[in-house]
């Protein structure tokens, strides 16, 4: 269908409208009440009636030691995450890709944490990493080193480790399926071209495929990246912050200070922060790609 | 194109049509006279409260009430308190609520509660229906913003084998609770360690009775400092003890590894706890042959003091206060506080607490332990004492800093808090 004629630009109009008024509901009027939000006094006290207050929320955010506290949680997730889950999920796509018989088998049980509820992970994940747990059991009953019970999730490293242990068993599924789809699309006559050079697996590997699949490998960086940020479910299950809000993420501690101190001016400002940042780690991934496209 | 352009006005025709029926149907409920009340609660679903009030309760104030419907919706306890907040940046709160006490300064200094001394005419005579105590928690700045329903404390709980396997008596004093905790403490039989003392939280809710029963403070009465009580010899003595039984590995509960409460004391791994009333019913549901006993929390220097809590019932600001005024009164009524007692709800009502229910019910010790039970903060800030608090905890737990340390840096915090 052309646009450049009338009837058909009000046709497309018309049947775009719903979808367009829904996204503007939803979407772009609660940003631009967040960003109003977020320059102005607005907590318990002054729930119905706020003042301006310029960007003193912006300040108190940088000032508080349990933004940077959770704002570097958050970078360690995606630092360790992300790219933990793609190499994981590349070599079992290639795996997968290389055997002959069972392959939907084995797609499948890789995919199986991909649409396991984060809840009820979430909450598996607990019951073997607790005190109490699975794991601990494991180490002290059955192997019998140490006499104490490690506190995996009570301290700040070990809790955020389980955490990053969760969202990287988690994503290695989808990553298997973008990166098998992309296998499949590398021309099977390169493979042909190189073995007939006389080129081993290891240098076929560097030379051909990853190359050839260098798109999806960027797509899934990008998208992944702004998952990690939107890490939640499993912190909030798992750790809920403790001890001492010292496991928070971003999206853990901007919840607490709107929902459970009230403090909608300062997660308001927080959320701009957020995705001020995640901003800024796109653009310098763009960079990335297109320089290497070019 | 022409197929195109039928379908698109049949599109149109189909969601203006669906509009209008939703305007239609939005009609037909609104034509009637009924008011529709919204009622939270944070009675948990499963529960025989929310069973009681759904299916004793609210059938009978809608039978006396006949153009009264009441809509009550519950939520889990901590969820509810996020649910106004959301609720009243939107103006989307329900007619009434069923409030933890310690919330209601909050939601008044939001501004968003009835003041129900101003408001209702008959609301002396009701007031002086409820037990006077339970009624303090609703007066914030000299107004009462709501109505007791319920009242509740902490008591000791026992797990009477632990105790005769460890050879120790039911303490009484600070001191024999102390030696008990760290003598129970240790290795079962099955080789899986046991702890003498289950704490579930560092808030104010856990910390408070062993503060005042060691005779230290949060703040002073009036509520307006902080310095010199929270971080008083006898606070600071409180909190060492807990903290070095925590380090002796005697006391656990609060970290997010730990074992659920009821589990670790149904599976006799925490020899005691402090814990209200509702935990009796949770035990005999899912741990019945357990063999336990309560007792008053042990009395040190302060004497015997425990933490009081409760729910009032508030109304908020909004169109059908006459109705919700007469469901609230059904509420605190001697009926819905007697039905209530039956699920283990300590009644406030002065001719509930008369009745035979009462009287015979498991709440004896309950009834003592609210005689010298303090409340925690009423201030609007209250959560965000409960936050500092939590973290000066984990501070010493984790020997970032001493216990005098943290505390005077919790004076502080908090003084600015108030």
């Amino acid at each position: 269908m052309k646009l450049n004629n009338k009837s058909n630009r009000i046709q497309v109009g018309i049947l775009m409208s719903p979808a367009l008024l829904i996204f503007a509901i939803f979407t772009i009027i609660p940003i631009i009440r967040l960003f109003f939000m977020s320059f102005h006094e607005w907590n318990l006290s002054s729930m119905f009636e706020q003042s301006f207050i310029g960007i003193k929320n912006y300040k108190v955010v940088f000032k508080d030691n349990f933004f940077w506290t959770s704002f570097t949680n958050t970078i360690v997730y995606a630092i360790v995450t992300v790219p933990l889950q793609m190499l994981l999920g590349l070599i079992v796509a290639i795996l997968i890709d290389g055997i002959k018989k069972m392959s939907v088998t084995f797609r499948i049980l890789n995919y199986l944490p991909v649409i396991t509820s984060w809840v009820i992970a979430s909450l598996v994940f607990k019951y073997i990493f607790n005190t109490e747990g699975l794991l601990n059991y494991f180490i002290s009953n059955i192997l019998n080193i140490g006499n104490n019970n490690i506190h995996w999730l009570d301290n700040r490293w070990s809790g955020l480790w389980v955490i990053m242990f969760l969202g990287t068993w988690k994503g290695i599924g989808w990553n298997m399926v973008v990166f098998f789809a992309a296998l499949q699309q590398v021309p099977k006559e390169l493979y042909e071209a190189s073995s007939l050079d006389g080129c081993k697996t290891i240098r076929t590997f560097f030379s051909i495929t990853l190359p050839s699949i260098k798109p999806t490998i960027l797509f899934a960086w990008v998208m992944l990246t702004i998952g990690a940020f939107n890490v939640y479910t499993s912190v909030k299950l798992m750790t809920n912050g403790a001890p001492a809000h010292k496991t928070e993420t971003l999206l853990t501690w901007m919840y607490y200070k709107a929902f459970s101190t009230g403090e909608f001016g300062y997660s308001a400002a927080l959320s701009f922060v957020m995705a001020f940042s995640l901003a800024l780690i796109a653009v310098f991934q763009f960079k990335i790609i297109s320089k290497k496209e070019n | 194109m022409k197929n195109k352009k039928l379908l698109s006005f049949l599109m149109i025709i189909m969601i203006a049509s669906l509009s209008l029926t939703a305007q239609g149907s939005k009609d037909v409920s609104s034509n009637t006279d009924e008011i529709e009340i919204n009622f939270w609660h944070h009675y948990s679903g499963e529960s025989a409260e929310n069973k009681t009030l759904t299916n004793v309760l609210i059938p009978e104030f809608e039978k006396e009430n006949p153009n009264i419907k009441i809509n009550a919706v519950s939520h889990e306890w901590s969820e509810l308190h996020d649910k106004i907040l959301i609720s009243s940046s939107s103006k989307n709160l329900p007619d009434v609520a069923r409030c933890d006490i310690a919330w209601l300064p909050e939601f008044q200094a939001m501004d968003i509660l009835v003041p129900l001394d101003t408001e209702m005419s008959d609301f002396n005579t009701v007031s002086s229906s409820l037990l006077d105590s339970a009624m303090s928690t609703a007066f914030i700045n000299n107004h009462y913003y709501g109505l007791a329903l319920n009242t509740n404390s902490k008591i000791m709980y026992y797990n009477t084998q632990m105790l005769k396997d460890a050879g120790v008596v039911v303490p009484t004093t600070m001191n024999e609770w102390e030696k008990a905790v760290k003598k129970i403490s240790g290795k079962n039989s099955k080789g899986q360690k046991i702890w003498g003392w289950n704490e579930p939280g560092l808030s104010a809710w856990n910390i408070c009775p062993f503060i005042w029963s060691y005779g230290g403070a949060i703040t002073n009465e009036e509520q307006t400092k902080a310095s010199g009580y929270i971080n008083s010899p006898e606070s600071i003595k409180a909190v060492e003890t807990f903290v070095s039984l925590y380090k002796e590995g005697a006391l656990t509960g609060f970290n997010s590894g730990d074992i659920p409460m009821t589990d670790g004391f149904g599976t006799n791994r925490y020899a005691m706890m402090l814990e209200g009333p509702w935990k009796m019913a949770e035990l005999k549901g899912a741990y019945p042959d357990l063999d336990y006993g309560t007792a008053l929390i042990p009395a040190g220097d302060g004497g015997a003091i425990s933490v009081l809590g409760g729910e009032d019932i508030a109304m908020f600001k909004g169109p059908h206060q006459d109705a919700a005024w007469k469901f609230m009164k059904f509420m605190t009524g001697e009926f819905a506080e007697e039905e209530m007692a039956k699920c283990g709800q300590l009644p406030v009502n002065k001719k509930a607490l008369e009745t035979d229910t009462v009287k015979n019910s498991d709440f004896a010790p309950y009834i003592e332990a609210i005689k010298t039970a303090k409340a925690r903060p009423t201030v609007a800030s209250s959560s965000k004492i409960d936050n500092e608090l939590m973290v000066a905890m984990h501070e010493v737990l984790s020997g970032e800093k001493t216990v005098k340390e943290a505390m005077d840096d919790l004076a502080i915090k908090i003084d600015a808090l108030l």
